[in-house]
């Protein structure tokens, strides 16, 4: 809580960093109604995620996910993308900044590019298009819009600027561009810059640089791209063969003391490496021919499922892992192959392996020009040159009214810089106010004429986009045919469509001639179909009747080298839109008024950093608990990693939500039943034990249960008091130092409970929680034994620090294989403890005075399976709640208006959890900021006097929508169709039909295309 | 059969397939222009009948086109249509009329050469079969 009497002079969100971080908050922020200032220092944006190929753990390219939003973002009026801009200077503060922004010269003017490439092709040396189309491009840029959609051009390149810029027919080149400078009021600043990866080739033991068959991991992703440089072949770089052996290094230039390289855990590599060898297996390796090692040191595998994408790496794939850190690279000029020295536990002899070709998994830096942004900005850095942030406020930067998220905070993977992305918007909006609404007001608009009962008066306009369309095609003879085709009343070109010139054109047309229909000949409807619906709509017509046809991406552009076929092909799609638009009816939106209250389900550190930061923003939070008090699990822990006072951070937090204006807390309270869609939610809770009823009215929903420390059943847990839990341990070493400073040795086994056949996840914050106690016990009695007995250390980023940390102070680390766990007796007031030393190699047998057991934590299955029942919420096989999508929607869960925070979604630790519960909020006020919600027209309709009430359609859905009502038919409401027709087409008796896409229409295209086809062979 | 020109329809997914075509148009791939492309929002929208009516009134090959296998929009649509194509292909043999002038193909939104390349080899593949019977047989019926 930075703050709490926040100004709001200013009324924009300044947001540095266009890679996928900075795209989330530019998005959360301008959804939430604020103006968003994005700037980028590259020519386009997209960062680092786009260079990859595919992304773990779902191991697809999740780009198509979000490249929609990137060129929504590209489109939406809140958000102004500056490219190629940095930050030069600041002044002012939080509410009230003046940022200065210096923006380096693209010499092309991007409202008049369209990306036709000539320039390009004219001069491949001096033009830059990065995205999609050359070899150093996103992999599947799936989506051909790159934002924006615009190429630059590199003048020291260039010999001849005027030659260049009289290629351009749309004269967008701009030779004489020069730096420009900006000052803008801005209320607050999101820094997302993100990080460098690490360079290799000051390792000298490695032979980057000097031998080409030992790439970075970024690299590797590159040559398995299909946009990569090999066009997707994997094959070695020195001699274009295919690998047979491949290794992957990990800890390149991380948890390292050498010169130059980091001490900390870079927190991704483990999983990108998992990934890697998979695809590697998967895709290249179909008769097993490609043998893939990874060489480790511990397998940092502890976000959500993550445990279980390591099985299937070892099981389903067979990826071979090899506990070690080798020490060298060695070309052998014999095999022409890379020999690797290394060592492992089973002997102490170096051994040597060969290998194709060696992947270093390299880690993440922060650049120079970062540690002089932050020197610009004022904020502090910690000793790793990452932005420093607080304990209990994670995205919080030094300075007020800065925040922060992705890898400029600490190195993380995408999951967790989405959820500081989103927490960062939650955080940066509280400093500027809302934007007015938007001229969308229906009241604004001219009437909407009747048409029903007229007959179709189609209007046909062909734009000739420049020569794009008009270079290939003939278009007058288009336009000329256009008016034989039945119900056209009119037919002309008009030049470039989309101008404003053009539209208002076609706006008289309408008004002129009494038009209801209108066809548009020109570029994607994908682009441009929501332009001509806002014209036609601006001209009395419903903007569900217009279709366009795409005269140019799918044939001028593809078919220029014949163009009469490509002129019968226009006057073909013309035909055929004609066919469709003239059986359209006028649809109107699905509009709902949204109840901008907000229900928090759970009163722990996440639930309650939720109802806040909503609450704060002046939203009705109602918070819910199932139990007498609040607090959840963190109220028993006293201390954090970083030794902050928990239970002071959590008293403080009870007392202010508690006296909260905005926030009712109902202790004691179970949900019992719910109803309704996003933005007008009904759920029923049975409060206190007198079990009454009351139902809250809600517009959105945040699920905040948390999990239960798990007391599993194992090493006299429970029947011997020596042996505690490390929650209990954390409590015993505040309570009662004294006794703490009695005992000689102590043990703590990991991972009991977790990684295990019965729950195979890891618990993730169990490890932190032993390095901490463990340094505290050393603090206070220095000459105690501390045993840690462990599988993997799991510490990454930072907590890397406490872990040699704790080494440092003597705390001996063992590692037990998992089919020899360590044995626990009971002896006298202590325990004997006696396990295998993989260092010393031989059997250990100790007396302990304290075993403590890192049990970490479980999901409630009896609660999330009642409340998933209830919210038809989905969840994991070990009861966690199952968000939208596991790499860009962490905290949406898959029902619209739910959201999902803290150790619900998986453990967690307070930090963590708090991140998730700002992150949570941050999407909430997205939905919140809107008075309606408007699910636009193409929905499926039932006609019930068809419907034989088969179910066919309640199996087929894909989202489980469709239901038998009352009267005995099918019923799809219109709140929950995703408008796939799959419905539509399944339905025996043809009682459904998706709106936009009737089946009449359909054919009518394929009557206007094969219109005389059958007569023409006769 | 000289100058044969076929008749390609291709019901394209909006999230996917019509993707790709544009980007084959961004590309500026050139493939044949028998192929014609008719808008869903999923492949899984499309039916029988629209298959089925477009070899009646004269296609001499159709193709439904949706995203790649797992990552379909709709979660499952283009399962639903792959499966679908597979029973029409079927009823064709049934009717006598070959099975492979209908097929499924699967592409992202950012294959553009896959979609090129797809319309280019279809097209050949239909040419070489020659006209639809159909149209044979109405020429007959003359």
């Amino acid at each position: 809580m930075q703050d709490q009497n926040i100004s709001q002079s200013s009324s924009k969100v300044l947001v540095v960093g266009g890679g996928v971080g900075g795209i989330r908050t530019a998005l959360d922020l301008a959804e939430a109604g604020r103006d968003v200032v994005l700037i980028e220092k590259s020519y386009s944006i997209g960062g680092l995620m786009t260079l990859l190929d595919r992304t773990f753990p779902t191991n697809n390219c999740d780009l198509c996910t979000i490249s929609p939003h990137l060129s929504e973002s590209g489109r939406d009026l809140h958000i102004e993308l500056m490219t190629m801009t940095q930050i030069e200077k600041l002044e002012g503060s939080a509410g009230d900044f003046t940022v200065s922004l210096a923006t380096q010269p693209r010499y092309i003017d991007l409202e008049k590019c369209t990306a036709c490439g000539d320039c390009q092709r004219a001069f491949p040396d001096c033009v830059r298009f990065t995205p999609g189309l050359d070899h150093r491009a996103p992999t599947c840029m799936r989506y051909p819009q790159a934002t924006p959609y615009a190429f630059s051009i590199d003048m020291e390149k260039c010999a001849n600027p005027e030659e260049l810029a009289k290629v351009c027919r749309s004269e967008a080149i701009i030779i004489n561009d020069a730096p420009k400078m900006k000052d803008v009021k801005i209320g607050a600043i999101v820094l997302a810059p993100g990080a460098e990866v690490f360079d290799p080739s000051v390792l000298d033991g490695y032979c980057y640089g000097s031998e080409p068959d030992v790439v970075t991991s970024l690299e590797y992703e590159r040559i398995l791209s299909a946009s990569g440089p090999t066009k997707g072949e994997l094959v070695r770089p020195s001699d274009g063969k295919k690998p047979k052996k491949i290794a992957w290094i990990q800890c390149v230039g991380s948890r390292s003391v050498k010169e130059g390289c980091a001490p900390y855990c870079s927190s991704a590599c483990c999983m990108f490496a998992l990934k890697e060898a998979m695809v590697t297996r998967e895709r290249f390796s179909k008769d097993n021919e490609i043998e893939t090692t990874i060489f480790f040191m511990d397998m940092r595998t502890s976000w959500k499922d993550y445990e279980l994408y390591l099985q299937r790496a070892k099981k389903d794939y067979g990826v071979r892992l090899v506990r070690s850190r080798p020490h060298n690279i060695f070309p052998d000029p014999e095999t022409d192959m890379l020999a690797i020295s290394y060592t492992t536990d089973a002997s102490a002899a170096a051994q040597t392996e060969q290998f194709d070709m060696v992947v270093l998994a390299t880690g993440f830096k922060v650049p120079q020009e970062m540690r002089d942004l932050a020197g610009k900005l004022g904020i502090e850095l910690n000793e790793h040159s990452f932005a420093k942030t607080g304990s209990f406020d994670p995205v919080a930067a030094s300075k007020p009214g800065v925040y922060v998220c992705g890898l400029f905070e600490a190195p993380k993977d995408i999951p967790e810089t989405m959820v500081q992305a989103s927490a960062a918007a939650c955080n940066a909006a509280r400093h500027v106010a809302q934007h007015k609404k938007a001229a969308e007001d229906p009241a604004e608009l001219p009437p909407e004429r009747d048409v029903t009962g007229e007959d179709p008066k189609i209007g046909v306009f062909i734009c000739d986009c420049g020569f794009d369309i008009g270079g290939v095609i003939d278009v007058n003879r288009v336009v000329e045919a256009a008016r034989f085709i039945p119900n056209v009343a009119a037919s002309e070109m008009v030049g470039h469509g989309c101008s404003r010139e053009s539209l208002e054109r076609i706006a008289d047309v309408i008004k002129e001639k009494g038009l209801n229909r209108v066809v548009i000949g020109g570029c994607s409807p994908r682009t441009h179909e929501t332009l001509f619906q806002d014209t036609i709509r601006n001209a009395g017509i419903n903007k569900y009747l217009v279709e366009m046809a795409n005269l140019r991406d799918q044939d001028t552009w593809v078919h220029r080298d014949n163009p009469e076929a490509a002129t019968q092909k226009a006057m073909e799609l013309i035909r055929m839109a004609a066919g469709s638009v003239r059986l359209a009816h006028p649809l109107a939106d699905n509009v709902f008024p949204v109840n901008k209250d907000v229900l928090v389900i759970g009163g722990g550190v996440a639930g309650m950093s939720s109802a806040l930061s909503l609450a704060d923003m002046g939203f009705k939070v109602y918070l819910t608990e199932k139990t007498g008090k609040l607090g959840g699990v963190a109220k028993n822990i006293h201390r954090n990693i970083e030794g902050d006072d928990v239970q002071k951070f959590m008293n403080d937090l009870i007392d202010i939500v508690q006296r909260h204006p905005n926030i009712e807390v109902i202790t004691g309270s179970v949900v019992v039943d719910h109803s309704g869609i996003a933005g007008m939610f009904k759920t029923g809770l049975q409060i206190g034990p007198q079990m009454y009823y009351r139902a809250i009215n809600h517009g959105v929903t945040i699920v905040a249960t948390g999990a239960l420390p798990n007391r599993p059943d194992e090493y006299l847990l429970g029947k011997n008091k020596a042996v505690v839990t490390q929650l209990d341990l954390d409590g015993i070493i505040e309570t009662a130092p004294d006794k703490v400073k009695s005992w000689n040795s102590v043990a703590m086994i990991q991972c009991v409970g977790s990684r295990s056949p019965e729950n195979p996840n890891c618990s993730r914050i169990c490890c932190q929680s032993t390095v901490k106690n463990a340094i505290r016990i050393k603090t206070i009695n220095p000459d105690a034994n501390v045993y840690v007995l462990y599988r993997d250390m799991r510490t990454p980023g930072f907590l890397e620090d406490y872990y040699s940390k704790a080494r440092a102070m003597g705390v001996i680390f063992a590692r037990y294989e998992v089919d020899a766990k360590p044995i626990v007796e009971a002896e006298g007031d202590g325990i004997r403890i006696k396990f295998f030393d993989p260092i010393l190699g031989r059997d250990v047998s100790a007396f302990v005075d304290c075993l403590a057991l890192s049990t970490g934590l479980v999901a409630d299955e009896e609660d999330t399976e009642e409340l998933g029942m209830i919210f038809h919420l989905p969840r994991t096989t070990d009861n966690y709640f199952l968000e939208e999508h596991v790499k860009l929607r962490p905290v949406d869960l898959p029902i619209p208006g739910f959201f999902v925070a803290g150790s619900a979604h998986a453990p967690k630790s307070i930090r963590d959890s708090i991140a998730q519960a700002q992150a949570a909020a941050g999407r909430a006020q997205t939905f919140l900021a809107r008075d309606a919600i408007n699910l636009g027209a193409v929905v499926a309709h039932v006609d019930g006097n068809r419907c034989a009430a088969c179910l066919i359609c309640v199996r087929a859905c894909p989202f489980g929508v469709p239901f038998i009502n009352a009267d005995g038919h099918s019923q799809i409401d219109a709140d929950k169709c995703h408008g796939c027709g799959v419905c539509a087409a399944e339905c025996p008796a043809k009682a459904i039909q998706l709106m936009r896409f009737e089946d009449d229409q359909l054919c009518a295209q394929i009557d206007a295309l094969l219109y005389g086809a059958l007569e023409r062979m006769a | 059969m000289e100058n044969f020109e076929p008749i390609i329809v291709a019901f394209c997914c909006h999230y996917c397939a019509y993707t790709a075509a544009d980007m084959a148009g961004s590309k500026r791939l050139s493939y044949p222009p028998n192929v014609k492309i008719i808008k869903a929002p999923c492949s899984g929208k499309i039916d029988a009948i629209h298959i089925m009516q477009a070899l009646q009134k004269g296609a001499d090959g159709v193709y439904v086109a949706g995203c790649l296998e797992g990552d379909c929009h709709f979660k499952s649509g283009n399962t639903r249509a792959a499966q679908r194509v597979s029973y029409i292909k079927k009823l064709l043999e049934e009717i006598g009329i070959e099975g492979e002038r209908v097929e499924m193909f699967t592409m992202s939104a950012g294959m553009g050469e896959r979609f090129a390349e797809v319309a280019t080899e279809f097209t050949e593949k239909i040419r070489k079969m020659g006209p639809n019977p159909i149209k044979r047989a109405a020429k007959a019926a003359c």
